[in-house]
């Protein structure tokens, strides 16, 4: 019985997390320069988890695709953002497929 | 060399964050190469790489033609530059920039070659649409000392995006010291980007062609 709470926090924080993350979304401050923000998709493509990248600077937005079952830690994330120039404010991983995400950016929605 | 190292850095830091977008540092691990044609006193073209985001190694080849008496300079250089501060806002971004380095110099008013030093500084500013850049340039050796600051305030028609082409119009002014050119020489330029590639090009005061180029890689 004592286990139970554990057993309960356990799946609650399985719920709140995406089921499969396919997408890493990065807020980024300083993304005002297209020529400038080159050097983000030669950083995040040098992982080997990285599918795709796209990037929005209308959303001050960085997305990386993840190839399946792989991930990249924050940490890595901050240190290829930091080296391409640029801030993370946040970093969130969803189950939004990137096609999707570019269709939604697209259409001028964030 | 250093007092003027610190000098130029002090006095545009001070300034506050003004904005150039020919910025002398790509990102980590990557190369800038930059060629300008000045109206005919100024040539110059770079190649950078940067190991770190805050720093980048290379060098340049510069040639001054004064148009006020036959005098020319040639100089090679080895060149540092240093990201002293960046800026990014949650719309803008900005930057102070510091160099220094040195070289060799030919001329026609002296002869052999001498040792050249060179420093600058650049401060910038810029937002999707609007931006601004100071930027100074020390060229000297024992026989001559030629700086040239250059201050550069564009607006763009529409905000571009990531993949696009960019369109800005900008004015610049330009001074030379050292007896270069006489006052203030001021151009009108349109600037193109797309992905890596950049290229602006304008006429002067003087109906004198102003161009670069840059590539990012």
């Amino acid at each position: 019985m004592k286990s139970l709470p554990r057993v309960l926090i356990s799946l609650l924080l399985l719920a709140s997390a995406p089921a499969h993350a396919v997408t890493i979304e990065m807020s980024v401050n300083g993304l005002v320069c297209a020529f400038c923000a080159q050097g983000i998709e030669k950083q995040l493509r040098k992982f080997p988890a990285t599918a795709d990248v796209i990037v929005s600077l209308e959303q001050k937005l960085v997305a990386v695709a993840l190839k399946d079952g792989q991930d990249i830690p924050d940490t890595e994330l901050r240190r290829a953002l930091t080296n391409a120039g640029y801030t993370v404010k946040t970093i969130e991983r969803t189950p939004t497929p990137l096609a999707e995400l570019r269709e939604r950016l697209n259409k001028g929605k964030p | 060399m250093s007092r003027w190292f610190v000098g130029l850095a002090g006095a545009f830091a001070l300034a506050g964050p003004m904005s150039v977008m020919a910025k002398p540092i790509a990102f980590a691990d990557g190369y800038t190469v930059m060629a300008e044609y000045g109206a005919g006193t100024m040539k110059e073209a770079q190649l950078f790489y940067a190991p770190r985001y805050d720093f980048s190694v290379g060098g340049g080849h510069v040639e001054l033609n004064s148009d006020e008496t036959a005098k020319s300079r040639r100089i090679n250089y080895a060149r540092l530059n240093y990201l002293v501060h960046r800026w990014n806002l949650d719309d803008a971004q900005a930057n102070v920039f510091a160099w220094g380095g040195l070289g060799s110099a030919t001329g026609n008013t002296f002869s052999g070659t001498l040792l050249a030093e060179n420093a600058g500084a650049q401060a910038d500013y810029e937002t999707r649409r609007v931006y601004g850049s100071l930027k100074t340039d020390l060229q000297r050796s024992s026989a001559f000392s030629h700086r040239i600051d250059t201050l550069q305030l564009g607006l763009a028609p529409y905000k571009h995006e990531y993949g696009g082409v960019a369109t800005w119009f900008l004015v610049q002014a330009r001074q030379y010291t050292g007896g270069i050119h006489h006052g203030t020489e001021s151009a009108v330029l349109l600037r193109l980007f797309k992905g890596g590639a950049w290229i602006e090009a304008g006429v002067t005061n003087g109906g004198k062609l102003q161009a670069m180029a840059m590539f990012n890689f």
